[in-house]
């Protein structure tokens, strides 16, 4: 078979794997050999769903044993199948990385014969890029579950990042659409990579070494709307797995239809918006703050799908609000819809000259759409008059009409307002 | 209005400021030879660059303002904005009133703006970092011509040298007419053109056909968001990525 068409097979057999970044890793060039690490990443082009290539994202073989009911692999499949020697895949990707098209490579496969021979093969492949063609540009790793732990341990020393999917958040679904996978085969190998990346880093605290083994960390993908589960499930394992498991990233990843089985749910298109309501929910874990039981709860197990969850989570919550801009906590400030890490950072600096004032938030980029119901400006209030769950909603929703320049609605808080939103209350109306 | 003309070097900008700052008769606008429109009511008074004036207010900057803050004339120099050359200038004079606390006072349009180019430029980089494409021509050398807005040649040149430590590779600015050469051993920035297209080496063609195959078997078709990729890689950009190029 040529070699294009290889490529075109494994490619599309790997596209369903949505991580791609190429960050955390801080190798360098080697003895004048090709390539090193960027730590913040670099994305080298955005394919037409828009989704950013970084790596060239390949299987080794698309030819698996197993026959998971929501993968387009699965033994019980008819697709072309084909498989790259290790040579193949060394020469693809170093020809890529000259012309820059990549980053590095995100090498997978499909389970072929048996674990422990297809996680040999892809050590072999990665071993031949490091020290026989002195590659170093980043190199992530899938770990293939149920195979030899030796062999990871070792993987780990010439990638950059290993991960292991989870794909299904709960045991039952896993039951239901992967039989011959479960819970602690999955999550055996990924306790092994972060226990490894703990000893790597204890043995030598020198920073400057820690890097050895997957400087880059681990991670793992979990796929949405294949299994009946809520947005609660999934959040709750990523937050454990960011707790526990020192994840990097978990990657979500929404279910296309890719076979008929009557286990599988049938859907029109993939569950985008979820996806992407997933995504933010994952950066306020993160970067913000945020809990998981915070922004979801039992009687709320779902993300409201035309909202994004931190402009929901301060509806749900008004009585924490509004917060003066000049004063609040840093901490605070990043809990206000519409301002994000980078502008909380511009006030936080600006407000030790001057006390800031709505018109400097405007210059500084804040959506003051979003943040003008949240927040007071020295003392002065832009919002609704009535803080009123319903009405903000509306009104903050995406495709209502943009903020204008003296609309009737922005008014100082007067003690007036304030008797009217009394009133209000007494007499019920709305 | 008084004008002072500088040769568009980021040495005769500084030499510029440093005049600024002793001459009696003080600019109102400080603007690149390049970019004046001659006006009967305007008096322009041309600034020879010199290199020890230059260093003069360099060391300074960076001595009684901030390190950061000199980047960021630097940034707002490579920039080529329109009225660039007058915003630094403010911003200089800024500074000297507030020295290291400058970069604080963001509600100071002087220092916005010029902290709001800075992210432009270097977003810019950033981008070009991944959307540089090299292809692989005569004589063992891999050649990539791009045209970014801003003139970020300088910025990005370090980074092939540290990458494709064992390769030669020409990256050239086609709009400004330089270039970044690598030989393996040294890199140097020069002016460049070329009269006509490099050839290509054998293996360049096929790993152009397998590249723009991965691009395509790489997306999912049922996720179609061609909104999306411009946001992310601007159509001007297309120009010279192999894989927006037509034909198999």
């Amino acid at each position: 078979m040529h070699i294009q068409s290889k490529l075109k097979i494994l490619s599309q057999a790997a596209k369903y794997d949505v991580s791609c970044s190429s960050s955390g890793s801080t190798r360098n060039n080697k003895d004048k050999g090709l390539g090193n690490a960027n730590v913040s990443g670099i994305c080298h082009s955005w394919s037409d769903d828009g989704r950013c290539i970084s790596l060239l994202k390949i299987l080794m073989t698309n030819f698996c044993v197993y026959n998971c009911a929501y993968c387009v692999n699965r033994v019980t499949n008819d697709i072309e199948r084909a498989t790259l020697s290790p040579d193949e895949i060394c020469e693809i990707t170093i020809n890529f990385y000259r012309r820059n098209y990549i980053e590095g490579l995100f090498l997978s496969s499909a389970v072929f014969i048996n674990p422990d021979n297809t996680m040999e093969l892809l050590l072999r492949t990665i071993k031949k890029l490091r020290i026989v063609h002195n590659f170093n540009g980043y190199i992530h790793l899938k770990a293939i579950p149920g195979s030899n732990p030796q062999l990871i341990k070792e993987a780990g020393l010439y990638a950059d990042r290993m991960s292991v999917n989870i794909e299904l958040p709960t045991n039952d679904g896993l039951k239901l659409l992967a039989p011959q996978k479960n819970k602690e085969s999955i999550l055996k190998p990924m306790a092994l990579i972060t226990s490894q990346i703990g000893e790597t880093a204890l043995a030598s605290p020198d920073s400057k070494y820690r890097s050895k083994f997957l400087p880059a960390g681990q991670t793992t993908q979990l796929i949405v709307g294949a299994t009946p589960d809520h947005d609660l499930n999934i959040l709750t394992l990523s937050e454990n797995l960011y707790k526990h498991f020192k994840l990097k990233r978990v990657y979500y990843s929404a279910y296309i239809p890719v076979s008929q089985n009557p286990n599988l749910p049938s859907i029109q298109g993939p569950p985008l918006r979820r996806e992407h309501r997933l995504y933010q929910a994952d950066w306020l874990l993160r970067f913000y703050g945020f809990k998981a039981r915070e922004l979801l709860n039992p009687k709320y197990p779902n993300f409201d799908i035309e909202l994004d969850p931190k402009s929901d989570w301060a509806l749900k919550n008004l009585n924490c609000f509004p917060i003066e801009i000049n004063t609040a906590d840093y901490k605070m400030l990043i809990r206000v819809p519409g301002i994000g890490i980078r502008s909380a950072n511009k006030i936080v600096s600006a407000r030790k000259i001057c006390s800031l004032n709505h018109e400097n938030l405007k210059k500084f980029g804040i959506v003051l759409k979003r943040a003008r119901h949240f927040i007071t400006c020295q003392g002065r209030f832009y919002g609704e008059p009535h803080l009123n769950e319903k009405i903000i909603r509306q009104l903050i929703l995406p495709g209502s009409p943009k903020l204008k320049e003296d609309k009737p609605g922005i008014q100082q808080l007067s003690i007036f307002s304030y008797l009217n939103d009394l009133s209000t209350r007494v007499t019920g109306e709305l | 209005m008084i004008r002072y003309i500088y040769d568009m070097s980021f040495e005769g900008l500084m030499t510029a400021i440093y005049e600024a700052h002793y001459r009696i008769k003080k600019p109102d606008e400080i603007i690149g030879e390049n970019n004046l429109q001659k006006s009967i009511f305007d008096e322009d008074i041309f600034i020879e660059p010199d290199q020890l004036k230059a260093e003069k207010v360099i060391n300074a900057v960076e001595e009684k303002i901030s390190k950061e803050a000199l980047e960021n004339i630097f940034y707002a120099f490579l920039s080529e904005i329109e009225g660039c050359g007058t915003l630094i200038y403010n911003y200089i004079k800024l500074g000297w009133k507030l020295g290291a606390k400058l970069h604080l006072h963001l509600s100071d349009d002087r220092v916005l703006k010029i902290h709001s180019i800075r992210q432009k430029v270097l977003l810019e980089r950033h981008r070009i970092l991944g959307l540089i494409r090299f292809k692989h021509i005569e004589k063992q050398i891999y050649y990539a011509a791009f045209e970014p807005d801003y003139n970020i040649l300088c910025l990005i040149s370090k980074h092939f040298e540290r990458r494709l430590a064992d390769q030669n590779f020409i990256i050239h600015d086609v709009k400004r007419n330089h270039a970044a050469l690598y030989n393996k051993k040294q890199l140097i920035l020069t002016e460049f053109s070329l009269t006509e297209h490099p050839t290509l080496s054998e293996d360049e063609k096929d790993y152009q056909k397998y590249w723009k195959e991965y691009f395509q078997s790489i997306c999912i078709k049922e996720r179609i968001n061609p909104k999306l990729q411009r946001g992310y890689m601007p159509h001007r950009y297309w120009k010279y990525l192999t894989e927006k190029q037509l034909g198999l």
